[in-house]
């Protein structure tokens, strides 16, 4: 007490302790210890601890004081313990432990028994899972003192769905343990009236589940919660009696004090024996309303499965429809989360949102670009797409975040050929394309392969979802479908790159149907012309896969084994021309498309500086690139001299870009990509491309597999400046990356299939083609581009793609200027072979 | 009688079926077949791997003419479907004793 400076206007601490134990004494023995005085109790010691925490000396941080467990939930009995947790916000100083010492001891003084919990906010960034007891007691948690603002900011990471997931669980189990010790039966002739089945810890434990995961679960048939809220009192006036009688924290309900506590409750009868009687059947019927309430509650609370969203037997549905009322960008969220649970959406979600959807427009769907990203990232083709989609439809969320897919709502188009009406052909659409996740047949796994391959599958969804909403108009529908298509990008703030492609998509969706069904698949033209098109293999996929699953949704009739073979062969045929004979179209000076890249130039590049840039790089150049990306490469190469190197590298979210212009030479392009491994990026994709002029420009992207860059400051100038040394042949990277790539192959184990090489002299007019495919690994393409130096070829043209494990890459190669001979051929592969099933790894 | 079966290239089959439609013949059945004739397909390539495609996508035509129209009818599919190239396809002419309209029962009746 001495710590506690006694002021002449308020009483002592004790005093007011005394005076608040005294008020619940008196309350006791009258038998009226029950929830209201325990709740009153807990309100004298709050204010206790309120004035404790003003006398302290201020901490050097804001600090709050909160009330846990039975504190927090106001249930404090005469010896209850005191739990708190003190939170400071920051790292804990001197003067904060002064404040602390200042705060707790005068509470040890005062002869309370109290559990402090001292943390800092930042603990609670994650859940401390080795102590569930502890997490309970937060679940509680009422702030007493302190900054406000601070409680706050826990109770916002606190409460997170992943907390209460992990709660529910845990309390489970904490309750069959309870259970177990009293044999699983609430029939106890000396009960606890705390731990005991069917007493206090299971009406906690009912309303704890209860709040996290169905806050009205409770509610229905306000006779159970009348008789609930009637053991909880019943129980409390028992325990206060024995806290009281046993002064200390008690909580059985003995022989001994049967009597006694019949007595202090009134309970009638000539004999003791008669008063106890009653006094136990009440118990024991109290006992099983909570025990009976607790078992249903455990049975059909839902699983906390995303915030505010919990997992019932119907489905999916929100936890605090209030909340949820207030954020209409949160209800994707439900969906969202139905896909990735294998569940259906709640019948009572849907006809809650179907209920209030009608209360906004479409901007509100989407007021952030997390909420944007959030869509975009929800159509990823998979299992449930479409299933959900059609609730979403069903319930108007669908049209009322889309106006342009609601114009085609049940819109009919008399064709004699389409099945359905054209909203469900297009929700059709999606399903064909997710169900190639798991195709039913060979042939259809051929598709679902592209599917696999595709960066972005989503932008493909997105397409789909668009691409006949212009068929509410009765004339031509498809500029109508691009026009609609670019305002729901706009809404959704699409990136530039992204818009390109669902543009494209929606524009051209009916342009390869027509070329395999309608055109000569074996006349090269047809191939050359759809080639041109799509202009990069991505795009061809996604155009294949679009053209697949439209095709599929018109009857189930249509899509048949023969259509499927012709589709897939002009697939392969246009494939190769993309990647096997771009060599052989050059820009020129008429190119389609320069006149509009010239047009648009920064002041900075001349006509003339792009236009030499650009001759004799192959067409697919400008179809590869933005103009942007364009205009940059044409500042890179500007006055470059041999020896000469010069660079970008940019990140682009996970990857890394390097951009490298320089003139060629032999071992060139080994050199760089030696230089990327001995970095330990691993390349993913890339295009190495050279003009007449021996300009050469290559562009990979890779990944730090080693966060090389993250970890170091200055990473990335000691990557350039290595890759300036080794380019301009002032550095040996052979050397450095042998030890690297023992160490590598050392680990790698059994590759998992076995490497192909074919060389093709007819596919180009100009090159040898080697198309290579190997399991993906540290050094591959430089190991592969050595071996082709060492044979004397030039390497003048590469794609470079992974598929998972799967290396595949595509050389354009010669030797002395022309394609290599038959014998140059069969050396060359016999050495690559021979080196990709590793008997010749390292020089 | 004869009936005339065609294996013609599926993009062949509405400038087939016009060619015939000026000749008044308009029933017709059109079939999604795959095979080959000397063209045995051929080996394509996929991703550096070699696979064949033996049974090619190919259209039926089957039209049963009268005697006297059998000349032009056969001249006329042959016009239409050529692209002169490896891949056109066949005609091929068998007799027909009799035909019967199923709903009426009819006999010879085209």
């Amino acid at each position: 007490m001495d710590t506690i400076t006694r002021r002449d206007d308020q009483p002592t601490p004790l005093a007011v302790l005394e005076a608040a134990r005294r008020e619940l004494a008196d309350e006791t023995v009258r038998g009226r210890g029950g929830r209201m005085a325990v709740e009153r109790y807990a309100g004298r010691v709050d204010a206790l601890l309120q004035r404790l925490c003003a006398e302290a000396p201020a901490a050097a941080r804001p600090v709050a004081i909160a009330a846990l467990g039975g504190y927090g939930r106001r249930h404090l009995c005469l010896y209850s313990d005191i739990d708190v947790l003190v939170l400071f916000d920051g790292a804990i100083g001197p003067d904060d432990e002064r404040f602390l010492r200042a705060f707790l001891h005068p509470l040890w003084d005062l002869g309370l028994v109290v559990g402090h919990q001292v943390r800092e906010l930042a603990d609670f960034e994650r859940i401390e899972i080795d102590n569930p007891e502890f997490l309970l007691a937060l679940a509680d948690a009422r702030p007493i003192a302190g900054e406000r603002s601070l409680f706050d900011r826990f109770a916002v990471m606190f409460r997170r769905w992943e907390t209460h997931a992990f709660l529910l669980e845990s309390l489970k189990q904490l309750i069959d343990e309870r259970h177990a010790k009293f044999e699983d039966t609430f029939y106890q002739l000396e009960p606890d009236v705390k731990d005991a089945p069917g007493a206090l810890r299971d009406l906690t434990a009912m309303r704890t589940i209860a709040r996290i995961t169905h806050p009205t679960m409770l509610d229905p048939g306000a006779a159970d919660r009348a008789r609930l809220d009637d053991a909880e009192d019943f129980l409390f006036r028992v325990r206060s009696i024995l806290h009281l009688e046993g002064r200390r924290n008690h909580n059985v309900l003995g022989h001994d004090l049967q009597e006694k506590a019949a007595h202090t409750l009134g309970y009638p009868g000539a004999e003791p024996q008669q008063r106890v009687e009653r006094l136990m059947g009440d118990y024991f019927r109290h006992a099983r309303v909570v025990s009976r309430s607790l078992d249903w509650v455990r049975r059909t609370a839902p699983t906390p499965v995303g915030a505010n969203l919990v997992r019932s037997r119907d489905g999916i549905g929100f936890i605090d429809k209030q909340h949820a009322a207030a954020h209409p960008e949160s209800w994707l969220a439900v969906f969202h989360v139905a896909i990735d649970r294998g569940s259906p959406v709640a019948d009572e979600a849907l006809a809650w949102i179907q209920q209030h959807v009608n209360s906004y427009a479409a901007e509100d769907f989407f007021p952030s670009p997390s909420a944007s990203a959030a869509l975009i990232g929800f159509l990823k083709p998979r299992a449930g797409l479409y299933a959900r989609l059609s609730e979403m439809h069903d319930c108007g969320l669908l049209g009322r975040m889309f106006p342009e897919f609601q114009a085609i709502s049940c819109r009919v188009i008399r064709d004699f050929y389409h099945k359905y009406t054209v909203d469900e052909h297009t929700l059709l659409t999606i399903r064909n394309l997710e169900r190639l996740e798991a195709p039913s047949t060979p042939s259809r796994a051929r598709f679902g392969s592209l599917l696999a391959d595709l960066e972005a599958p989503e932008l493909l969804v997105l397409s789909l979802l668009f691409h006949d909403v212009g068929k509410w108009r009765d004339d031509e529908h498809t500029p109508e479908s691009v026009r609609m298509a670019r305002q729901v990008l706009e809404r959704l703030d699409a990136v530039p790159e992204s818009r390109e492609i669902v543009e494209f998509l929606i524009r051209t969706h009916l342009r390869m149907s027509t070329a395999a069904f309608r055109r000569d698949t074996e006349d090269p033209e047809t191939v050359k012309q759809l080639a041109t098109l799509v202009g990069t293999e991505e795009r061809l996929k996604m155009l294949c896969l679009m053209t697949l699953v439209d095709v599929g949704a018109v009857s189930p009739e249509t899509l048949t084994p023969w259509r499927e073979e012709l589709l897939w062969q002009l697939y392969v045929d246009t494939y190769n021309h993309l990647t096997l004979g771009y060599g052989d179209e050059l820009i020129d000076r008429n190119q389609s498309g320069l006149a509009d890249l010239l047009a648009g130039r920064p002041p900075e590049l001349s006509e003339s500086e792009i236009t030499r840039f650009l001759e004799g790089l192959p067409r697919r150049y400008l179809q590869l690139f933005s103009r942007d990306a364009i205009y940059g490469h044409v500042r890179l190469s500007r006055d470059i001299h041999p020896d000469e190197v010069h660079v970008s590298l940019e990140q682009k979210g996970a990857l890394w870009e390097l951009t490298v212009v320089t003139l060629d030479k032999p071992f060139l392009f080994s050199n760089i990509c030696g230089v990327l491994s001995s970095f330990a990026m691993d390349i993913l994709r890339g295009h190495a491309l050279t003009n007449p002029n021996g300009l050469v420009l290559d562009i990979f992207q890779f990944t730090d597999e080693e966060r090389f860059f993250t970890l170091n400051p200055d990473g990335t100038e000691q990557f350039l400046h290595d890759l300036s040394e080794v380019v301009s042949g002032r550095s040996d990277i052979s050397a450095r990356l042998r030890a690297r790539e023992r160490g590598v192959l050392h680990r790698r184990g059994v590759p998992r299939f076995a490497p192909t090489i074919h060389a093709d002299n007819q596919a180009s007019r100009r090159y040898t083609i080697l198309d290579i495919i190997a399991n993906n690994r540290l050094g591959l393409l430089h190991r592969i581009s050595r071996v082709i130096s060492r044979h004397g070829c030039d390497v003048d043209l590469v794609l470079i793609s992974t598929e998972g494990e799967k290396a595949i890459d595509v050389f354009h190669i010669t030797k002395d200027g022309v394609k290599l001979t038959g014998a140059a051929q069969l050396e060359l592969t016999a050495d690559l072979q021979r080196m990709l099933e590793g008997s010749d790894e390292v020089d | 009688m004869k009936l005339i079966k065609s294996i013609i290239r599926p993009n062949k089959v509405d400038e087939v079926k016009d060619a015939l439609a000026k000749l008044n013949i308009a029933g017709m059945t059109v079939t999604e077949v795959r095979g080959h004739g000397k063209q045995k397909g051929h080996t394509a390539i996929y991703r550096g791997k070699e696979y064949n495609v033996s049974l090619l996508p190919k259209m039926e035509l089957e039209v049963v003419v009268q005697d006297e129209i059998v000349d032009e009818a056969i001249k006329a599919i042959i016009q239409a479907a050529r692209t002169g190239e490896i891949g056109d396809g066949r005609v091929f002419v068998i007799p027909v004793s009799h035909t019967y309209r199923i709903r009426t029962g009819e006999q010879d009746a085209l």
